[in-house]
């Protein structure tokens, strides 16, 4: 059931990305003084927290708790680290309290391999998935599109690659209003003797399946919008979405430098590229309600980019709030059961 | 029900696979396990009998029946403790 009037609580990982903690805290702050009903609890060595509030100037009034670990994950740790040797990371105690009933979603900014994991393991995943995945909307470029898995599984079955169809299906039904959304899967060809292993052996099941599956799609159909669930496996899908995101940014250079001798027009630029594709600023700040929430873990876990500042961080808290308003991890629940049911899962 | 069938079921449950595919000969990559498989494997034997499994000695086994082994000795280490 949507929750609209309750209070949301959210864990912030304060020990993950590339400027934690301090631009995480600060994103918290900025947050919690927007007091739209969310209570955030900043998981990380009580130590390191309390040094940077104090530094920060010890902001009170506001709807923030610290929540101690003993530990936290760094750049050299596997992601399965944080099940084996490093299960009181900040990340790890963040996901507990997911299942412990205390919080209703998790940001993460710190490595997404590790988060996927701990998502896995202490919060669990919905029935009928085994892997969760990472959507990306392509919504700047390509109309009513998405991509996944964009980063959560370096490596995927066939069986798995499935379910992100049948995700991707589900989400795409509910985002665009489409009642049938067309399904395809990322490969080097269109026949199905194209791709790796896994390609392949998917392919079999998506046509067995009773998804609208229209065969495979290569790299030069996506943005045609030929499909609007493109899937594959996380290495690829990163790769892809991080060169999708860099096009705008440097075709606005390009062009810019091209109209080098005509200054009025090159004035023109910069407004008429961040107004048509938002994706030519940072990307992760206009990110959508869907992207980086990790689909199919019976749980919100968002996913922010490591790079964030505050800025980024108050974005995602606000939507991870809204996920949780609009119970997508319920929706998705009923829509897999009915699958389940229904034999097709 | 054995060591053996136990530990047969839980991995079975953990990859996704039937547990008729696993010998004492079988290995993870046989089952296309991931990294995530196999660690959730061990934690989830750890928990049933509640023994450690280190990494130094997992990374020792060759195959199912070496992980077999060193489960069932660490059971009657325990035992006679």
């Amino acid at each position: 059931m949507p929750k609209t009037n309750e209070i949301i609580r959210i864990a912030v990982d304060a020990m993950g990305g590339d400027n934690a903690p301090d631009e995480i805290i600060k994103g918290a702050i900025l947050a919690a003084q927007r007091k739209e009903n969310i209570e955030i609890s900043l998981v990380g060595p009580i130590d390191i927290l309390e040094k940077k509030w104090g530094d920060l100037g010890s902001p009170d009034n506001l709807a923030i708790r610290f929540v101690n670990s003993k530990d936290y994950i760094t750049e050299s740790d596997s992601p399965v680290s944080v099940i084996r040797n490093k299960s009181e990371s900040s990340i790890a105690v963040a996901t507990k309290l997911v299942r412990k009933g205390e919080v209703d979603a998790v940001i993460g900014a710190g490595y997404s391999g590790a988060v996927a994991v701990s998502a896995i393991q202490y919060v669990g995943m919905l029935e009928g998935m085994e892997r969760p995945a990472i959507i990306a909307s392509l919504s700047s470029f390509a109309h009513n599109t998405l991509l996944l898995d964009s980063g959560a599984n370096v490596d995927c079955k066939p069986h798995q690659l499935l379910s992100f169809g049948i995700v991707g299906s589900i989400c795409a039904k509910s985002l665009f209003g489409i009642p049938n959304p067309t399904v395809a899967l990322l490969s080097t060809g269109a026949e199905s003797s194209k791709g790796n292993d896994a390609i392949r052996e998917a392919y079999t099941l998506f046509q067995n399946s009773n998804l609208n599956f229209i065969g495979s799609v290569e790299g030069s159909d996506i943005l045609g919008g030929l499909a609007n669930v493109v899937i594959c496996d996380g290495y690829t899908g990163n790769i892809l979405l991080k060169f999708y995101e860099s096009i705008a940014g440097y075709a606005r250079i390009w062009v810019k430098h091209k109209l080098s001798r005509h200054p009025i027009l090159k004035s023109t630029v910069d407004p008429i590229f961040h107004k048509l594709f938002p994706m030519a600023r940072k990307s992760y700040e206009s990110e959508d309600e869907v992207s980086g929430i990790l689909w199919g873990i019976d749980g919100i876990i968002r996913i922010a980019h490591g790079a964030s500042y505050a800025s980024h961080i108050n974005h995602a808290i606000m939507s991870a709030r809204n996920a949780v308003q609009a119970d997508i991890v319920g929706s998705l629940r009923s829509e897999l059961v009915k699958y389940k049911t229904e034999g097709k899962l | 029900m054995s060591v053996e069938d136990e530990m047969k079921e839980i991995i079975a449950g953990i990859v996704h696979v039937d547990k008729s595919l696993l010998s004492r000969t079988g290995t993870f990559k046989d089952m296309k396990a991931d990294s995530l498989d196999i660690v959730q494997a061990m934690v989830a034997i750890e928990d049933k009998y509640d023994i450690e499994i280190p990494d130094e000695e997992a990374q020792k086994f060759q195959n199912f029946g070496d992980f077999v082994d060193f489960v069932e000795k660490r059971i009657a280490e325990k035992g006679n403790a």
